[in-house]
């Protein structure tokens, strides 16, 4: 830990004493500390506080509950006592009853050896990490399995670490959790999967519609492909999280005749909207951001922002999130395309193909063109895509409000 | 709405029946062994041999072969899969989905143990051009979209014989 560190140690502690005062609001103030603040009769004063007040401190913890401190000098009880015997009552001890332990070193000591061995230990590899041990009253270095303890000892003693104030323990090393586009994030952004029935989607982007939190998704990414029927939708599952967040509000039909080929049912966009549950938290404008384009990456490392809608051109590069593929970016090669739907009467018209990377699932995924680092122009809502998984075809945002409405869309 | 729904499945069974019937289909080949190395067997079913220019029937059968139900991430409200069929040099004659543009829903669909999948259609022996191949003889291949790698079968030998 850094030097800087020592005054917010205790802070979970303190959060937890101060959860209890808040239970007894009229517990006694303990009238023998008046060096403190009121609010430390019941909140355990940070250890900068305890180093000065209790002479040879050596460290402050809860053992199996009961307040326990190290000092090096076992004439300084008087001195534990006035110092955390407002904390002590907090939780339920007399000050009689805080246990005090011999320590061999003082806080100061340790503090500042944990400072210079965590200022190099890490470069040594293997290092897990440093720790000033309050329950040990010792500079306590974790790494990794296998790792070198003789390497660590030597640095600690080159450094002026005393070999006995020193513990080298093995212990797995620390993963970083990082949340993947199948994961639950809130709030909620574009680009995440969702659920519904026995199928999943991506979320195409969050918009609000006559004043209605809303967010758009693939017509056909609802129970039935063109009618509102109400659809549930969850994120990511329903397994995972069983509060529902929205439900399917418009869907428009499939019309016959008006520029629709013989014998087949047209849109112009595979699209639809649901309305977010109350209570549901989403970012408007807000597309999950991954580590870069075409490099099958799902982890999310930012937030793209809409700042904008607009069309694209021939030429045009392009990019989509979805939660099979993650971000991919490619040429757009063809616009105002009537596409037939493979294996059904429909046809959506005037839709864009673009060359880029799709798969099942990053149905109703948002498309965007990058303006300017992480700000973004919305485009459209990905539905489909070849058999080889290298082409994906979209609904421009212009044929989406054409039959969804207006939509604020940042 | 208007999508059709399994409409090869739907179609295929009558079908399957006249053919049997009336070109005296010979028993079908089926693949000796899946790709799967898992508890999943996925299989194509054609005729081994068929005349010229008669329609091709063709099955793809997934098998959950093991103990435990498996749950597959499959591509399609209906589920979508692609047959390959390749000539004497091994050049792919005609695809099933060659050119067309496929809903990307990913559907989740649990297969009990010993459930088994079913998807059929039927090839004309034309090319994706539109022109019909001459005798000899052909691979047939089935592909699963998955929302990982595509689940493959075996390819399995088709003869066209001259009428």
């Amino acid at each position: 830990m850094s030097r800087h560190a020592l005054a917010v140690r205790l802070l979970p502690i303190a959060a937890v004493a101060l959860g209890a005062a808040c239970t007894d609001a009229t517990a006694p103030q303990d009238s023998a500390v008046p060096a403190f603040p009121a609010l430390q009769a019941v909140q355990a004063p940070d250890v900068a506080t305890l180093a000065r007040a209790i002479p040879g401190f050596g460290g402050f913890f809860l053992d199996r509950g009961v307040p326990t401190v190290y000092v090096s000098d076992d004439g300084q009880r008087g001195a534990v006592e006035r110092a955390l015997g407002g904390f002590a009552r907090a939780r339920g001890f007399a000050p009689s009853q805080i246990h005090v332990l011999r320590g061999r070193f003082t806080y100061g000591d340790l503090d500042r050896w944990v400072g210079r061995v965590s200022d190099e230990a890490f470069a040594e590899g293997g290092v897990v990490f440093v720790d000033l041990d309050e329950a040990a009253n010792r500079v306590l270095v974790a790494v990794e399995p296998g790792a070198s303890h003789a390497k660590v000892r030597r640095l600690a003693l080159r450094l002026g670490v005393p070999a006995e104030a020193l513990v080298v323990r093995e212990t797995d090393p620390v993963q970083q959790y990082v949340a993947t586009l199948r994961d639950r994030v809130r709030p909620i952004v574009a680009g995440l999967q969702i659920h519904f029935g026995n199928f999943l989607c991506s979320l195409g982007f969050n918009a609000v519609s006559g004043g209605q939190n809303s967010f758009v998704t693939a017509s056909h990414c609802t129970n039935v492909q063109g009618g509102t029927e109400g659809t549930i939708y969850y994120q990511p599952l329903q397994s995972v999280d069983p509060v529902s967040i929205g439900r399917e509000v418009d869907d428009p039909v499939y019309f016959r005749g008006r520029g629709c080929p013989k014998k087949r049912v047209c849109r112009f966009s595979d699209a639809a909207r649901a309305a977010y549950a109350t209570g549901i938290p989403f970012a408007l404008g807000g597309i999950a951001q991954t580590s870069g384009p075409n490099n099958g990456a799902l982890d999310i490392t930012g937030t793209f922002q809409i700042t904008s809608e607009g069309d694209a051109v021939v030429g045009d590069v392009v990019n989509k999130v979805g939660r099979t593929t993650g971000w991919t970016q490619g040429t757009v090669t063809n616009t105002c395309v009537n596409t037939g739907v493979s294996h059904t009467r429909i046809v959506q018209l005037c839709q864009t193909f673009v060359s880029a990377g799709v798969g099942p699932g990053d149905s109703g995924s948002d498309i965007f063109g990058l303006t300017d680092g992480s700000t973004v122009r919305l485009l459209g809502i990905l539905w489909g895509g070849n058999s080889a998984g290298t082409q994906f075809v979209y609904s421009p945002i212009s044929n989406v409000e054409r039959e969804l409405g207006p939509l604020t869309t940042f | 709405m208007g999508e059709s729904r399994g409409g090869a499945r739907g179609r295929w069974p009558a079908l399957a029946a006249a053919l049997g019937c009336c070109l005296g289909v010979p028993t079908p080949t089926v693949t000796a062994a899946p790709l799967r190395p898992n508890s999943l067997r996925f299989v194509v079913v054609a005729p081994r041999s068929v005349r010229l220019g008669k329609p091709v029937p063709i099955t793809l059968r997934l098998t959950n072969a093991g103990k435990r139900k498996a749950d597959l991430f499959l591509l399609g409200r209906s589920v979508t899969f692609d047959i390959i069929v390749a000539g004497p040099d091994g050049r792919v004659v005609w695809r099933r989905l060659e050119g067309a543009s496929s809903q990307q829903i990913l559907q989740v669909k649990t297969l009990a143990p010993g459930q088994t999948l079913e998807l059929k259609d039927v090839w004309t022996q034309r090319t994706n051009a539109g022109g019909l191949v001459p005798p000899g003889v052909y691979t047939v291949q089935g592909v699963l979209p998955t929302d990982a790698a595509s689940l493959q079968t075996t390819p399995v030998r088709l003869r066209i014989t001259p009428d």
